[in-house]
């Protein structure tokens, strides 16, 4: 098995004078090493933010896994170092390297990136930049490294164009194996790069920006998206089909230190039904796919006795929507409590909470319990289609408050499309009712009071969403819609919270960019941008700054209406999901009409005729 | 159910050192977990798995007979116990031994520790032949002046340096605290040094078991 040693007494000679040593140095149970000599094709998986953060992903496990099992493929991890470690890094010319072998990521044949929110943009750069690898695509001429990127935020990688080779898009479970076959394929026959990237254009999936030409109208906007044979006029989203038997990890890499989320994670169900006009997840992961019970109860098993985990987390987009969530449930349990094993339950939809999952969930810890109705009045829940009324979330937090929680948390968003004062004044009224329904407990506990937070961020419009011909509120009306918030809110038992209006312009703007765009990511990171989704990392002025001196103006990004006409940057990419859909919908939402759940009705979206039935039918 | 106290020595090198003794402890319990070896919970509202090191190791340095005591609720051939744990924990912990507690860790009263560092060697030997080693150590209570002098024991220095010092709950002296103040004395900044906690005796002189 592999080491770089040489790299290892480098490292000895500085890193007690890090913080948490621990993740900068690998060599956890559960990471793979491998004899170099045996490797055909390396790849060095990148998570654009701290260890900490990405060591919690679940996609990263999957995909880590999967590499791995094939003896000649090695695939190691790379997390982004916090200041002091890069500092000190910088300072002695010691290279981005990998947490397995060590080995600086600048000669890998792939390095890849997962990018999972907008705000790690700048992280990419400097992770590049750090590994000693030309940041712009167009001055690496050889076949390795290929800088390739994959998650959510590559349904419109556009901004990223500049710096990647090519995008993965969709689930990545197959198209990493072809890809890395592929590389095998073209090492092995001396190809060049431009020659892999034709080859990799015609996989399935597989977006090659190269091979992309965009042209503008006077007025800013797309005016064409040309390809170039042999790539695909529309690059069509990847899917696993039989999601049943997919690859599902048997065992993670389990940090030493502390970790965001330290436990075992299942996936239970891919996609969801409910189609929130607002949320990019709930389409760009359609179709809907479950697995069976005994799948995720024997994936369970198997992980929690590789790991020694004594928690898991059930992963999915809306974890209540499964089909048998209470016969999973009890089957997990079962196998749970015998075992001293804690079973976490994210993502609940607060109208498929009941007594039943409440107990399950009641019996690991007494914390907060948090709910989003997402908006205040009934009028606008139903424009963004979030199909709960105010008598679910009142059910849901009695059953709370008589189970012994006395705080809750509301999420909210502010500056949803057609939201006007009366929604934020039922913002208000819905937590009052909140603080009345715990009076109205007459087991309550005595000298003991409710505490409600609520929690407001900015409406986000997305690319793949009804939303996304929609304009981001400007900050002058989100400033007017918090003092109104403040205003009037008088109940002391009620705390009012905001995130930062600057970040979420700044993600509007990239989630919505194009090509462009890549040229004020440039220069932002110039000037030092990085670990945006840092509070204390964020600078905003400097964004301004890059923004300005590339002449591009964010309010055309983010806070302009879109037609429907208008050919939007990431138009020749096919998330399975048509067009004319999200058009209708938007127009439902302007009516304030709702669209049934998958389950209820199908609304024909458009990825039955994409991809041939099967998957939505057996919902 | 028969409790019988287990008592296993490991080695914590290379990797593992960067392992704070804080997460030691979750990772014993899970490589514990792993090897399904039935052991004993502590009672009370929240039952925890009951691990206990004998002599906690500073971050950064190696340990070749660390300690660490846990009970196992069935009796298990020690060979068994050995292999079972190490094919759960990382690479670079490894149990050497298990056995059946002999000592109390308030039994012990020494470690031996063997030093490689990039140093003079005449200096450093100029160096320990001082009066006094006056030192800074933080306790509990705040920072105290300690001299090291009387404390060094069985010093020898060829191509490494080996010595012993005060060890355990009551009198710990870090060795890392005599290149401190090498450094001060000598001007020079070590930039290479590698400190192995090699065995750990107890007050009757004999090694600790």
């Amino acid at each position: 098995m592999y080491r770089n040693d040489e790299m290892m007494k480098k490292l000895d000679e500085f890193l007690l004078d890090v913080q948490k040593p621990s993740r900068y140095i690998g060599g956890e149970s559960g990471s793979v090493f491998k004899d170099k000599e045996n490797v055909d094709v390396r790849f060095a998986f990148c998570f654009p933010d701290t260890y900490e953060i990405g060591m919690s992903h679940l996609g990263m496990k999957i995909l880590y896994g999967l590499k791995n099992r094939v003896p000649n493929y090695w695939c190691e991890r790379v997390f982004m170092p916090l200041p002091d470690m890069e500092q000190k890094m910088r300072e002695r010319n010691i290279p981005l390297y990998a947490l397995e072998s060590l080995d600086p990521i600048k000669d890998f044949d792939f390095i890849g990136f997962t990018i999972q929110y907008e705000l790690c943009y700048t992280t990419i750069l400097e992770m590049l930049d750090l590994a000693g690898v030309p940041v712009l695509a167009s001055e690496r001429t050889s076949l390795t490294p290929i800088i390739m990127g994959g998650g959510p935020c590559v349904c419109n990688a556009e901004p990223l164009c500049d710096f990647f080779d090519l995008f993965a898009i969709g689930e990545g479970e197959e198209m990493n194996l072809e890809l890395m076959r592929l590389m095998e394929e073209c090492k092995k026959n001396g190809l060049t790069k431009a020659e892999f990237l034709e080859k990799a254009a015609q996989i399935e999936g597989i977006y090659v920006p190269s091979l992309y030409d965009i042209s503008y109208n006077e007025d800013g906007t797309v005016q064409k998206i040309t390809a170039k044979a042999p790539a695909p006029e529309q690059v069509k989203k990847r899917v696993i089909k039989d999601f049943d038997s997919v690859y599902s990890p048997d065992n993670f890499v389990v940090p030493f230190t502390d970790i965001v989320h330290n436990r075992a994670v299942v996936e239970v169900l891919r996609g969801c039904i409910r189609g929130c006009r607002f949320c990019q997840a709930g389409f760009i992961y359609r179709p809907f796919r479950e697995k069976k019970t005994d799948t995720v109860l024997n994936q369970t098993k198997t992980l929690c006795e590789n790991t020694g985990y004594d928690e898991v987390s059930l992963s999915s987009l809306s974890t209540s929507d499964f089909s048998d969530i209470e016969g999973l449930l009890s089957t997990l349990t079962a196998y749970t409590s015998k075992n001293r094993i804690n079973l976490s339950l994210p993502s609940l939809r607060v109208d498929r909470f009941n007594e039943k999952i409440f107990e399950e969930i009641s019996s690991v810890r007494k914390s907060g319990l948090t709910f989003a109705p997402e908006a205040g009045t009934q009028r606008l829940r139903d424009v963004i289609n979030k199909n709960i009324k105010e008598s679910d979330v009142l059910k849901g937090v009695k059953i709370a408050f008589e189970g012994g929680y006395t705080a809750i948390k509301l999420y909210f968003m502010l500056g949803l499309p057609t939201e006007t004062d009366d929604d934020i004044r039922g913002i208000y009224a819905l937590a009052k009712t909140v603080i009345d329904e715990y009076y109205q407990n007459p087991n309550r506990k005595k000298g003991k009071s409710p505490s409600v937070s609520v929690s407001l961020s900015t409406f986000i419009p997305k690319p793949f969403t009804p939303f996304e011909f929609e304009p981001q509120a400007s900050e002058a009306e989100i400033k007017r819609k918090q003092k109104l918030m403040t205003d009037i809110c008088v109940d002391k038992k009620i705390n009012i919270s905001w995130s930062k209006y600057d970040v979420s312009l700044l993600e509007a703007v990239l989630a919505r960019g194009d090509r462009r765009v890549g040229k004020a990511i440039y220069l932002a990171w110039k000037k030092g941008c990085v670990l945006d989704g840092w509070d204390e990392y964020f600078d905003f002025g400097k964004w301004k700054e890059a923004f300005a001196e590339c002449g591009l103006s964010m309010s055309f990004y983010a806070n302009r209406t879109r037609s429907y006409e208008e050919i939007a940057p990431w138009s020749h990419i096919n998330m399975l999901v048509s067009h004319d859909f999200f058009v209708e919908e938007n127009k439902r939402a302007h009516e304030g009409t709702t669209t049934p759940n998958c389950r209820e009705k199908c609304s024909n979206c458009g990825v039955i005729k994409n991809i041939g039935g099967e998957c939505c039918k057996k919902i | 159910m028969p409790n019988v106290n287990t008592r296993v020595f490991f080695s914590k090198t290379d990797r593992a050192k960067y392992i704070s003794h804080l997460d030691l402890y979750r990772v014993f319990q899970r490589a514990i977990i792993k090897s399904k070896l039935p052991v004993w919970y502590t009672e009370g509202f929240n039952p925890r798995l009951y691990i206990q090191f004998m002599l906690p190791l500073s971050l950064g340095q190696e340990g070749l007979r660390e300690a660490a005591d846990f009970r196992l609720t069935e009796e298990i051939p020690p060979e068994e116990v050995t292999e079972r744990l190490n094919a759960s924990l990382p690479l670079d912990l490894r149990i050497t031994e298990t056995s059946v507690p002999v000592m109390k860790n308030t039994d012990i009263a020494e470690a031996e520790y063997k030093i490689e560092a990039e140093l003079s060697r005449e200096k450093f030997a100029e160096f320990a032949q001082s009066e006094k080693i006056l030192v800074e150590k933080k306790t509990k209570k705040g920072i105290s002046e300690v001299d090291l002098k009387p404390n060094i024991k069985n010093l020898e220095i060829s191509d490494k340096i080996t010595l012993r010092l005060p060890a355990g709950n009551e009198f710990n002296l870090n060795p890392a605290l005599l290149f401190e103040a090498f450094e001060k004395f000598s001007g020079e900044k070590i930039s290479r040094i590698k400190i192995t906690r090699t065995r750990i005796f107890a007050k009757n002189g004999e090694e600790f078991k």
